[in-house]
């Protein structure tokens, strides 16, 4: 059982680690850094809850060790919002289309459309949509998560950020 | 007041699509989840669990586990056993089997928790846990429902595995001469997959005792006071001793309206350990043993005269509850409404909840869900069958408004019920015959295009017939600021309570919206409801604020009036300030009147008291019945099986609509767990008793391309409940179902019947159905129809039902006269009573004593058997028709239950 | 749902890696992308005793052209490969292919050489592996060899690969500009392993099949190569072509099973179908072409 001393940014701020090698990311993102925004809701990948951005890229913080995230830039949905509380675009489409209702999933969800969005490129619906398929929510039906996308891709929620 | 007057019209914020209160906080990350909770010295759970499905346990070895570093306990039954726990079911009462929390001698079904480990991380105690060793003396499990009539019990202390019935065993016959004699008569027979709830939040439990006297549980559920209510039920802990929080719960639908085996282990070994404990159910303990639900065999037969009419219709049906329900489910709710929207004048059934070696059954959104897609999808067959279009064959025999009031063929009163209307909204907005042209030309050209239609109603809102089902507590407060704060006893898992309740406080009491707040999801807050449960929260908390609201608002006005010298009648609130009509001068804003009301005790009435704060409990009426008609287009691909749904048009009549985007956030998230049930969700058993559907790799939950766009139609017929709402929580769970199944069959239609609906409809089904081969190899695994194996197998039938007629005892040996200590197996539960008996001749009275009191009766005697009647109240107006039969020192019989079937009975001599 | 105990090692090259693997006398497991390990791990089902992470690798990255062909470094992300310039030209099957793994979350970090490693029958990148005729390169403390990819895999994750081996490189070989490109994929939802899916590639030389590749996913242990088929078309005309026929032999080189979410007869039924109807549709498009 080796440990791992990891250094990274999370959310802007410099973040300094002594993990397992099997720690994953996200149990490291969660109980270590604290950032419970992160939500583990499969644990193999499927369900999408615990989508971060690390170096650019929405990916599954269950999937990934600790250990690989050393040196990495790594985004949390608590890294989107300005400071004062503003939401992001993408939050902001979200809260207005009812895209969500227990909020479990939602983190995920934010992250895969805000890694889309977030770019120069202005993503189509059918991306938009595709990457939503690598997302479970139970609650929705997924109406307002879709509307959602909808807007965010024709770019009536706001400048993309 | 006036309720209805009270009503709609002057509404600003009822009704409309406001954003909800609970978003920022979850859209940024800063939900508090169950996991999300860490105190100071919180330590780790997992458990060992049970290989096999069935055995005893010869020995658990935990001594590996121990001695792995970080680990600072290892916990089995006999630890455990050191605090008393009683194990209750949802209504409260103790389970009818005894269910313990750790596996003590036997285990019932795999992954059975046997041994806790506490340990310093989740890493550690899944070491630990792993290398426990159990040694089992393995026994043949009893898996489906055809093991469960022919096996061994279940349980040893029962002669069965019946876990609870209804009904009658033998038809009826009149009713089954009606059925034989009728122009038209088909049989349905439905097999329902086992499903999981899935909720994206697993379950989950932090318990820390705060000293010898307090617990404080941090736990996704449904509802913190009910939470609070079972826990101190099953340790006999004052109910003030427990404090349960869960401010943010990631969905339930069922699973997680109380503690069952798991939390409750944790939260012994946290009384036990005295340090807070965490468990964090993974997805691979949730798939294979959290509490599943469905898994349900149900055969209809229905009678239609020449016109279409319904005649006379039975059922049979099966549900497999598990080793341990949280629940004992006989499907007793199921048999209640499946006629309940329809004209039928006759209706008989025989409905049986059986124990197996599997895990045991936890309710899921519209547990009795199968009475509408049986009937929906059997009359849509019927109507293929009769050359009946399926609209019109509703039309004829649904029970519309000009129709009521009536009862229902099991004797269920109806008032306001709107299935009929419901269909024609639908109709009227869906051009059924433009579709059928449409799918005659691509039936020219290949593709299979199939129209659904269903219509139900489901009953919401109960309050009052069962104990835990009640009213709603609202406890609002205009605070010295001006600005209004709530504490409901409300409980969201995504129902976002805090916004809806919001709304009408904020339109009841005159006060901007972001006005208010609304606090909940702790037993420490408010008073008590059981929350998430029945479709109930909008309607009878929605009717709790609004009560409390006027009546703060009215307290308002006469302070004001007293402080502006106006009348009460003068004054309005609006935007959060206070106005006398015609004297624009004097508006005052409400946190000047409350500072007043609060600081100023000098400047009040002298009648009224300080502070703005009132509290309101609103026991609405029994039952509160919500009506839909939903139609589905689909296009089925007759080269895979496959299955696109091209359409889905909801026309719901749920009164009084709060927030239109929570109701359609309700139906859409309800209609997306149908299409998963439909055409996706199964939660397979093998013969060995383990489920096979371990990751969500291979249990299929809908995703976004699963689901089309949904589109609504709200008719808002005002309840009779303040407010006028109708619940709305399960209806697409409900109804979702059948809809779909009924495009389906409707495209397949060219190429025959679906003749068993056998869930999920995966596409080696369909395609099965489209070649007239058993593709999937499903039918040839399947068991006979329930009807038939009771036939073939009157050996699995409880011999003791038997007895009485086979071998009656001489009346003279057996003196009826005494007390006699009586059990009777209800769709509520067992009930326990004390029979006193005095003969006279032919003529017997006495009374029936059980803890809600005495009750007299008096009716004849012949020989020994012992006949008489009784009316009761609850849990509804029924006359309880007894025929008992008394032999040396026990008794036993059946007890007619009106519209409830019958309940067996039996006791013995005190 | 934790990984039980490892080491972790994050080699900087190859030969680091290979002298980690040979040490670890089949103790070790190489992690890539871990779209597939990490469940495998987060479940237990996989509980090495050292994981080597061959993400810091620079050698084990990126697309070049080689050899008369493609030379994919297996630590190319899935979802690199579906922007790259080179296969787009080259191989469109491949990216058409690509299209299909997993889901955009998983495709950010999943890499080619992992999941042509790890040989899920059902997955698409061993199947095109093994239609178009790719070969694998492997590398261990012992030496290198080259494994043409449809002798690479056993049964069900099983393949060729010795535990202290290392895939180092993919190389497909070129087919023609303007072949013929097949691919069809029968799944329940987008990013579900397939029930089943072809894939493969046709050159057509006036009118007449010189060249085929094909090979079924989810319809066996393994990628399955149509063998049958394959010699069926090639010298057949495009005229008188019975796509029925060729498929009734591609299906019978299969061996599909009954799981979960389909039967073996459904995966039969509707794998000749496929293939007839693509092979149809393939053929017509390029004739009209």
């Amino acid at each position: 059982m080796s440990d791992h001393h990891i250094e990274l940014t999370i959310n802007g701020r410099r973040h300094v680690a002594d993990v397992e090698g099997r720690m994953t990311l996200a149990d490291m993102l969660r109980d270590d850094a604290g950032y419970t925004g992160v939500h583990l809701g499969c644990e193999h990948g499927v369900c999408g809850a615990c989508t971060v951005i690390v170096d650019g890229r929405a990916v599954r913080s269950c999937l990934m060790l600790a250990a690989q995230a050393d040196g990495a830039e790594v985004t949390t949905v608590e890294g989107l919002a300005e400071p004062d509380g503003t939401l992001h675009p993408v939050q902001q489409a979200m809260r207005e289309e009812h895209a969500l209702q227990c909020g479990f999933c939602t983190p995920g969800v934010v992250m895969t459309l805000a890694a889309l969005t977030g770019g120069n490129e202005k993503p189509t619906e059918e991306a938009l949509l595709g990457a939503l398929s690598g997302h479970i929510c139970r609650c929705t039906g997924y109406q307002g998560i879709r509307r959602a996308a909808k807007r965010l891709a024709a770019g009536t929620a706001g400048a993309a950020a | 007041m006036n309720a209805e007057a009270s009503g709609i019209n002057a509404a600003r914020y009822i009704g409309e699509r406001v954003l909800r209160k609970e978003d920022p906080r979850l859209l940024t990350g800063r939900g508090q989840f169950v996991d999300d909770i860490s105190l100071p010295g919180m330590l780790h759970c997992a458990f060992a669990r049970s290989m096999i499905a069935r055995g005893r346990i010869l020995s658990i070895d935990t001594a590996a586990a121990r001695d792995v570093p970080g680990v600072h306990a290892v916990y089995t039954a006999e630890d455990l056993a050191k605090v008393s726990f009683t194990m209750h079911t949802f209504f409260m009462v103790p389970t009818s089997v005894k269910t313990p929390t750790l596996a003590e001698d036997h285990v019932a079904y795999v992954g059975e928790p046997l041994a806790l480990v506490i340990a310093d991380s989740r890493y550690i105690a899944e070491d630990a846990a792993s290398l426990i060793e159990v040694e089992y003396e393995e026994e043949e499990p009893v898996v489906t429902l055809a093991d469960a009539k022919s096996g061994p019990p279940v349980h040893p202390e029962l002669e069965n595995n019946i876990a609870g019935q209804m009904g009658d065993e033998d038809v009826d016959d009149e009713l089954e001469a009606a059925l034989n004699g009728a122009a038209h008569c088909m049989t349905q027979r439905v097999i329902h997959q086992r499903v999981s709830q899935s909720p994206m939040e697993t379950r989950g439990v932090l318990a820390t005792r705060d000293g010898p006297e307090e617990l404080t549980l941090y736990i996704t559920c449904q509802s913190p006071h009910a939470v609070a209510r079972w826990v101190s039920l099953a340790l006999g802990l004052p109910q003030a001793a427990i404090r349960v929080i869960a401010k943010d719960v990631g969905g339930a639908f069922g699973l997680k309206n109380h503690p069952w085996k798991e939390e409750s282990s944790v939260i012994i070994a946290a009384m036990l350990f005295g340090r807070p404990l965490k468990w964090i159910e993974d997805r691979y303990e949730n798939l294979t043993t959290a509490n599943p639900a469905r898994e349900q065999d149900i055969t209809l037969r229905i009678a239609f005269d020449g016109e279409g009419r319904l005649v006379a219709s039975h059922s049979e049906y099966d549900l497999n509850n598990g080793a341990y329900p949280q629940a004992v489910d006989e499907g007793m709710a199921a048999q209640m409404f499946l006629w309940s929207a329809y004209k039928l004048p006759a209706y008989g059934f025989l409905t049986r909840g059986w124990y197996t070696n599997t895990t045991g059954l936890a309710a899921y959104r519209g547990p009795w869900a199968m009475e509408t897609l049986v009937r929906e999808t059997a009359l849509d067959k019927a109507a293929r069958a009769m050359g009946i279009d399926p609209v019109e064959l509703r039309r004829r025999n649904l029970v519309s408004l000009a129709d009521q009031p009536t009862t229902s063929v099991l004797g269920l009163p109806l008032e306001d019920i709107t299935p009929a209307e419901c269909l024609e909204k639908l109709v009227g907005n869906f051009d059924v015959a433009a579709f059928r042209k449409e799918q005659a030309e691509a039936r020219g050209q290949g593709r299979y295009l199939g129209l659904g239609i269903a219509a139900y109603i489901e009953p919401t809102a109960s309050a009052g017939t069962m104990g835990v089902m009640t009213g709603e507590l609202a406890q609002v407060r205009i605070e010295p600021t001006g600005k209004v704060t709530a504490t409901m006893s409300t409980h969201s898992q995504g129902h976002g309570t805090a916004t809806t309740m919001a709304q009408v406080i904020a339109d009841r009491l005159g006060v901007p919206y972001e006005d208010v707040t609304v606090f909940e999801g702790d037993n420490s807050r408010g008073g008590f409801g059981p929350g998430a449960a029945g479709s109930r929260q909008g309607v009878i908390a929605g009717g709790a604020a609004i009560r409390a609201s006027e009546m703060l608002a009215d307290k308002v006005k006469a302070l004001a009036a007293h402080l502006l010298n106006a009348s009460p009648d003068n004054i309005v609130i609006a935007e959060g300030m206070i106005h006398v009509e015609g004297a624009p001068e004097m508006s005052r804003s409400l946190g000047e009147i409350a500072g007043i009301a609060y600081g100023e005790p000098d400047r009040l009435p002298p009648d009224l008291g300080t502070g703005l704060e009132i509290q309101y409990r609103y026991q609405p009426p029994p039952m509160t019945f919500t009506s839909a008609a939903h139609a589905c287009v689909v296009e089925v691909d007759a080269e895979t099986g496959f299955v696109k749904i091209l359409r889905w048009i909801s026309s719901e009549d749920c009164g009084t609509v709060i927030n239109p985007a929570v109701v359609e956030g309700q139906i859409s998230g309800g209609l997306a767990q149908a299409i998963g049930m439909v055409l996706l969700e199964e939660m397979p058993v093998d013969e060995r008793g383990n489920p096979t559907a371990a990751t969500y790799k291979d249990y299929l939950l809908p995703a976004v391309s699963d689901i089309p766009e949904f589109e609504f139609l709200h008719a808002n017929t005002p309840s009779k409940s303040i407010g006028g709402m109708r619940g709305v929580g399960e209806g697409g769970a409900i109804i979702g179902p059948p809809t779909l199944v009924n495009a389906i069959a409707d495209a397949l239609s060219p190429f025959g019947e679906i003749d068993v609906l056998e869930l999920p409809l995966t596409p080696s089904k369909i395609l099965g159905i489209i070649e007239g081969r058993d593709i999937a190899g499903t039918e040839a695994r399947r068991e006979a129809p329930a009807a038939a194996t009771q036939e073939s197998a009157p050996a699995a039938e409880p011999a003791a039902s038997s007895e009485p007629a086979a071998a009656p005892a001489p009346a003279a040996e057996t003196k009826i006269d005494g007390d006699w200590k009586m059990l009777m197996k209800t769709p509520m539960g067992d009930q326990e009573m004390t029979g006193h008996f005095e003969t006279s001749g032919s003529a017997v009275s006495g009374y029936l004593a059980s803890p809600e009191g005495n009750q007299d009766f008096a009716g004849t005697v012949e020989g020994n058997v012992v006949k008489f009647d009784l009316k009761v109240e609850k849990p509804m107006k029924i006359t309880l028709k007894y025929n008992l039969t008394f032999e040396g020192d026990s008794v036993s019989g059946k007890v007619k239950l009106g519209m409830l079937g019958s309940a067996k009975l039996s006791g013995e001599r005190i | 749902m934790k990984p039980a105990p490892f080491d972790y090692v994050a080699p900087a090259t190859i030969a680091e890696a290979c002298q980690v693997l040979s040490e670890a006398g089949g103790g070790a497991t190489v992690l890539a992308g871990g779209q597939t390990l990490m469940p495998l791990l987060n479940l237990r089902m996989s509980q090495p005793f050292i994981i080597v992470d061959i993400n810091r690798i620079p050698d084990l990255k990126g697309i070049t052209r080689a050899d008369g062909g493609t030379r994919v470094g297996p630590v190319t992300r899935q979802a690199d490969a579906l922007a790259d310039e080179t296969l787009a030209a080259h191989l469109p099957v491949m990216v058409k292919a690509l299209s299909h793994v997993g889901h955009y979350q998983t495709r950010n970090r999943g890499t080619v050489g992992g999941s042509v490693a790890l040989g899920e029958p059902a997955a698409e990148m061993p199947a095109t592996a093994v239609a178009l005729g790719a070969t694998i390169e492997v590398q261990s403390a012992r030496g290198t060899r080259i494994v043409p990819a449809d002798e690479f895999y056993l049964g069900p994750y099983m393949t060729v690969l010795e535990p202290d081996e290392l895939v180092t490189a993919i190389h497909y070989p070129d087919w023609p500009s303007g072949h013929v490109m097949l691919f069809r994929e029968v799944a329940q939802r987008p990013g579900d392993f397939a029930l089943v899916g072809m894939v493969g590639a046709l050159v057509a030389d006036g009118g007449t099949i010189s060249r085929a590749g094909i090979a079924w996913f989810g319809m066996g242990p393994t990628p399955i190569k149509a063998r049958q088929a394959e010699a069926a078309l090639v010298g057949q005309s495009l005229s008188g072509m019975d796509a029925d026929a060729i498929a009734e032999l591609a299906v019978a080189d299969t061996a599909p099973f009954d799981d979960h979410h389909a039967s073996a007869e459904y995966r039969r039924t509707v794998g000749k179908r496929i293939f007839a109807r693509t092979l149809r549709e393939a053929l017509q498009v390029k004739e009209a072409a």
